[in-house]
């Protein structure tokens, strides 16, 4: 007897003119654990957006026990008893466990509008005891950690009696105890009712955890049924879902000997721990890890934006003392990082803006830096040419107008421009549709036959073994394994990352 | 969603209209002729070359210290200083070259015995005495402008913060040098600066005034489209995370951004010390509220990003109109503060309408 | 401790820390300074310029500011002048005084919480539009008070009026900001807008209450000035927003947000501005002198604020390496603020 809690109907979702979620169909039974699984950017973290009235669906419906569900704020989730816990902690540092518990809902003394603190004290400390956080209610979160935080918001969403609590990567921040203990509290919710939804990137937690689990492929719902049908591997076989000889161009390039980037012993508190690199020319490195892994955090400190405590840096056999963006890009490296609308794009500038951004003084006269504007607006052009950029006039033009595969390569041009010798990309294929997948990989392969030393990070195994030279495995900001070509194998690579969590 | 086969109605027609006017850059100037024509007709007085010489001669110096803040704001800062380096730039410029000062007034100034004293100041007949002036004044425009810039970029105070402390501060400073009063007795080569040329016809409007004001735009002009910094000016005011990223050095471009906001504001002082032939402690005063007004209105985004000279130019025109039109219809203070308010208030429900349509126009 | 969270400590405590090192300073460049009649001095002065900084301080807390506090106080102060001059009975002239000044803060909060203008914009704007309305209503008159309206000068108890209004203001803000639903949402606003809205807080109504509470405060500051005074010209409450912002700032208040007390915070910072208005007059420092401290009193405060805040930031950087064991200070910690 099916008991459906929760049902999605063609649910389809656009951002900016970019498809997110293509006719989602999906029941959820009460009382059970839904794994939700897919790459980056397959539509998960949009799909439980919307059943969390953090974004409207385009079209579709939801139906919650056989009702129309149309929530337009997340307040109105938290009414029907939906509880989102997301991956950005939602709590105010700068207040207590109880108040962060109760922020919308204080409990108040009788009659009068003032707080009962010693009612809602008692309460924080049940909510507390259900996820066997041993803390008293009136620490302030600042003083908690990352796991610890985590918790709370689990309370948070058993505190208003939530039938439906949604996961996304909860255990990123987690050790290993209290990841155990996270599974220990989930299981005690489904016993006692509750649905869950569970979001990870982690596979084997997955089928832990999971009662059924859902696949997601380019925003389609691709694969979804009991756990006992399932294995890491047939999850990834859905999640890719073709033959991965053809989705990469045929490599052009070959590494060469000698060594453009060499990073020795690099640590930083809580960030990285002795890790040691070397890119050589030509070479497409690849870094491979799970979500918070540290991949992100070592390019920062190797571009120069965030500072470490130890080791060193060296571009071309030179140790590097002071690393800095500008002093970097004189050197000769790039970085595309991993969130092109933050830090990637001038949203509302123009694509040619963008696309001269990094390389304009290289384009200009030594005195008054006055832009040779024709120079300038030829090598942009050609950029476009170049990358195949699908823009009407990218002189006029803004950058936010483009699809996320046209955007991701305004990025790049960006960085090509700058003529690097060495390109660190985090994350290029994001958010990207298929066709200019292929057209990214091609221009990364184009790049590195040029003689460029490529630092590839990805989260996705099949783009690194279908593009990298060698890979590097990092967990918890550590080198954990390092794979040649001929080494390449996407079990081996997958479990040597998940090696931490094991432990 | 919108039944496209629908023929346009009036009322949506008229809405696209001002949709579109609300997004034209020249709506400000629109409005400068409108109210131009609105004031011959109330009073046509305001044609006459007299007025028209007394409009010009109040654009130049507003024009030029815009100018700096045009900058500021499209980094999306803001520089509430520029009045009080108006002040004490001229305070310390007339110190220099006042050809007498009355000892009664001045001698518990700080600057007695130093800069000032009773056969003027110290460099009272010297041929050097203007040039120095000029230079000191600029320098310490400079230096203040340095200061909000450092304590923005490298010590993350709010911009609006750190001006207002500086505007204070600088203020008063004036105010103490010159004991409240004002350094008169200036050479007359020092006032011609202010001055018209003094030719009859058409072009009599001609002034040196004039040619710093339209030198400097053009400079800028040049700078904002032309070159590398401008470029990096648009950048950190859209995004400024990317901008560093992308390799700009941000801390320097903004300490210099203010450098240049401070350099305006000293560069307007000469001008204007020059038509008051006096140093004046307060002379920046009623400037503030002008100043961001006349920019704001003219299109530059208090939000970054956005921002060009030609702009600055209509609304530093709308804003001297609108004062003159205040002063010859001889309205009472009270209610040009209330005017003056309402301007700024206007020109930024403006800015935030016009970044609404922008954000559903993708 | 490591160095960082000892340089915190340092930080959070600096308003009592400063307050006992200026009080030295004065007390050892006139010994005048050290009386018992020269602090209570102080204390009834700092009345009006208390309660604007509380108001004050419920802005900042929102990570906003309040630049028209002067106007708020200049208008109450004017309607006041009018209606006494009128004829009409005090308290009604003192209600009406209070309404007038409120509606100023009405005015802020739409432009801020509804129309979406920058604080410090919208306030500047009301500063200047609201003195000039000030103006128009007296016509740049100056009032001179009658009598009754001077019972500021009569003490309650042998304390002062003007100090036991601002007392109780003081206790009902540190009893709303403590526990009110209101108040502690006010700071969860100022630590996290976009977390405030997704957790469902009304922060348009949140933002806009700080302001029209800031009015309401700063027109209650106009009555207690007017009072003293006896008086009303043209510029009445002139500066009075800056002294607020230095006391609040000075006292703990963060000028981002969701950090701050009224008690004892707020209240040793106004203490601490007002020693350093009468310190400089009893050594007859030139007044313009006194501004440019002023100045550079808010501006200190203010690098302070700007360094507190840095090093919270860095010490909230997620880490990634969690080891095991790794400073769990919760367990025996103090409440909450």
């Amino acid at each position: 007897m099916t008991d459906t809690l929760l049902r999605f109907e063609d649910v389809s979702k656009a951002f900016f003119g970019v498809t997110v979620l293509k006719g989602v169909s999906l029941e959820v039974e009460r009382g059970t654990v839904l794994g939700l699984v897919g790459e980056n950017g397959a539509g998960k973290s949009t799909l439980m957006n919307i059943l969390g009235g953090v974004v409207r669906l385009d079209s579709g419906q939801l139906l919650l026990d056989g009702n129309p569900y149309d929530p337009a704020a997340p307040s109105d989730a938290d009414r029907a008893g939906i509880a989102f816990i997301h991956q950005e902690l939602n709590l105010f540092t700068n207040m207590s466990i109880a108040e962060n518990l109760f922020i919308s809902d204080f409990p108040k003394r009788r009659g009068l509008p003032l707080v009962d603190r010693g009612r809602m004290r008692e309460r924080a400390r049940e909510c507390l005891a259900m996820v066997d956080l041993d803390v008293s209610p009136e620490v302030l979160v600042e003083r908690l950690t990352p796991g610890e935080r985590q918790l709370v918001e689990v309370a948070k969403a058993l505190s208003v009696d939530a039938r439906i609590l949604i996961f996304d990567e909860p255990t990123t921040s987690l050790t290993a105890r209290e990841t155990e203990r996270l599974f220990e509290i989930i299981g005690r919710l489904k016993e006692s009712g509750k649905t869950i939804l569970y979001i990870s990137h982690i596979l084997r937690d997955i089928m832990q955890l999971a009662d059924a689990i859902a696949v997601l492929r380019d925003g389609a719902l691709v694969a979804h049924g009991p756990k006992a049908s399932y294995t890491v591997s047939s999850m990834i076989a859905a999640m890719v879902g073709r033959d991965l000889k053809q989705l990469y161009p045929d490599r052009t390039s070959s590494p060469g000997t000698e060594v453009a980037l060499e990073v020795r012993q690099l640590s930083k508190a809580g960030i990285a721990e002795r890790i040691d690199l070397a890119l050589h020319k030509g070479e497409v490195l690849g870094v491979f890890g799970l979500m918070g892994s540290g991949r992100s955090e070592l390019a920062r400190i190797i571009f120069g934006l965030d500072e470490f405590d130890e080791g060193e840096v060296r571009i071309d056999g030179q140790p590097v003392k002071k690393l800095s963006p500008t002093r970097n890009i004189r050197n000769g490296m790039a970085f595309v990082t991993e969130n092109r609308r933050e830090e990637g794009l001038l949203m509302e500038a123009t694509v040619a803006d963008n696309l001269s951004l990094a390389a304009l003084p290289a384009f200009s006269s030594r005195l008054a830096r006055a832009i040779r504007s024709k120079s300038l607006a030829t090598a942009v052009s050609g950029s476009v040419e170049a990358l195949s950029i699908k823009v009407n006039d990218a002189f006029h033009d803004e950058a936010k107008g483009l699809s996320g595969g046209n955007q991701q390569k305004v990025v790049l041009g960006k960085w090509l421009m700058t003529k690097p010798s060495i390109l660190i990309i985090d994350e290029p294929t994001r958010g990207v549709d298929v066709g200019a997948k292929f057209e990214i990989y091609e221009i990364i392969d184009g790049i590195a036959a040029k003689g460029t030393a490529v630092l590839f990070i990805s989260s996705e195994i099949e783009e690194l073994v279908g593009m990298c030279d060698r890979i590097v495995v990092m967990g918890t900001g550590e080198t954990l394994a390092t794979f040649d070509r001929a080494q390449f194998d996407r079990e081996a690579l997958l479990r040597s990352a998940f090696r931490e969590h094991v432990a | 969603m919108t039944a496209l086969a629908q023929e346009p109605t009036p009322a949506i027609r008229l809405r696209a209209l001002g949709r579109r006017l609300l997004m034209s850059e020249y709506l400000i100037l629109y409005l400068c002729i409108a109210l131009f024509g609105l004031l011959f007709l109330i009073e046509p007085k305001t044609a006459s070359p007299y007025n028209i010489k007394n409009l010009l001669s109040n654009i130049w110096p507003l024009l030029v210290v815009a100018i700096g803040q045009t900058f500021v704001l499209i980094i999306a800062g803001i520089d509430l200083s520029q009045g009080s380096v108006i002040s004490v730039t001229s305070v310390l410029g007339a110190a220099f070259i006042a050809q007498s000062a009355n000892p009664i007034i001045f001698s518990k100034s700080p600057l007695w015995g130093s800069l000032l004293s009773e056969g003027g100041g110290v460099l009272n007949g010297s041929p050097l005495g203007i040039p120095v002036a000029l230079a000191v004044m600029l320098v310490v425009g400079l230096a203040i402008g340095a200061f909000n810039g450092i304590a923005v970029a490298f010590w993350r105070i709010p911009a609006f913060m750190v001006t207002l402390v500086t505007s204070m501060f600088f203020g008063a400073f004036a105010i103490l040098l010159a004991k409240s009063e004002n350094i008169i007795d200036l050479p007359d080569s020092f006032s011609a600066i202010g001055d018209s040329f003094g030719i009859n016809g058409a072009l009599q409007f001609l002034s040196i005034a004039m040619f710093i004001a339209l030198g400097l735009a053009v400079i800028a002009h040049f700078i904002l489209r032309r070159t590398v910094f401008g470029r990096w000016l648009y950048g950190i005011g859209t995004n400024g995370r990317a901008a560093v990223v992308s390799g700009v050095p941000v801390r320097k471009v903004i300490v210099l951004t203010y450098m240049f906001s401070g350099f305006c504001a000293a560069l307007a002082s000469i001008i204007y010390t020059s038509r008051v032939q006096q140093g004046r402690p307060t002379l920046g005063e009623p400037f503030l509220l002008d100043i961001i007004a006349a920019v704001v209105i003219g299109g530059t985004s208090l939000a970054g990003g956005r921002g060009k000279i030609l702009w600055t130019i209509f609304g530093v025109i709308f804003l001297t109109l609108l004062s003159n039109a205040l002063s010859l219809l001889n309205v009472a203070y009270f209610y040009v503060a209330i005017v003056k308010g309402s301007v700024i208030l206007f020109a930024a429900l403006i800015d935030v309408a016009r970044r609404r349509i922008a954000l559903q126009a993708v | 401790m490591s160095r960082q969270r000892l340089t915190l400590t340092i930080l959070r405590n600096m308003p009592a820390i400063l307050f006992v090192l200026v009080f030295i300073l004065f007390s050892v460049l006139d010994p005048r300074f050290a009386t018992v009649t020269n602090f209570s001095n102080i204390v009834s002065t700092s009345a009006f310029v208390g309660l604007a900084a509380v108001g004050m301080t419920f802005v900042l807390l929102t990570g906003g500011i309040d630049l028209s506090v002067g106007a708020a106080m200049y208008i109450t102060g004017a309607v006041i002048g009018m209606l006494l001059q009128q004829g009409a009975p005090m308290l009604l002239a003192i209600t009406a005084g209070i309404v007038a000044g409120t509606l100023l803060g009405c005015v802020n909060a739409v432009l801020v919480a509804r129309v979406g203008l920058a604080p410090f914009i919208a306030t500047l704007v009301t500063l200047t539009a609201g003195r000039g309305v000030g103006l128009l209503l007296t016509e740049s008159r100056q009032f001179i008070l009658p009598q009754e309206m001077r019972y500021a000068a009569s003490s309650v108890l042998g304390i002062p009026l003007p100090v036991l209004v601002f007392g109780v203001v003081v206790v009902v803000a540190v009893a709303f900001l403590r526990y009110s639903a209101t108040g502690r949402q006010i700071y969860a606003l100022g630590n996290d807008a976009e977390a405030a809205r997704k957790a469902g807080l009304n922060t348009r109504r949140l933002t806009a209450s700080v302001y029209i509470i800031s009015g309401f405060c700063a027109s209650l500051a106009g009555v207690i000035l007017v009072s003293q005074q006896g008086s009303i010209s043209a510029g009445l409450g002139q500066g009075v927003e800056f002294k607020a912002i230095a006391a609040a700032v000075l006292g703990g208040t963060s000028l981002f947000g969701g950090v701050g007390k009224v008690f004892p915070g707020t209240v040793i910072g106004v203490l601490l501005v007002q020693m350093i208005s009468t310190g400089l007059v009893y050594l007859q420092v030139d007044l313009y002198l006194q501004e440019m401290v002023a100045a550079s009193v808010i501006f200190f405060a203010v690098v302070i604020d700007a360094q507190r805040t840095r090093i919270l930031g860095k010490l909230e950087r997620r880490n990634i390496r969690v080891e095991k064991g790794l400073g769990r200070e919760a367990a025996a910690l103090p409440a909450s603020p």
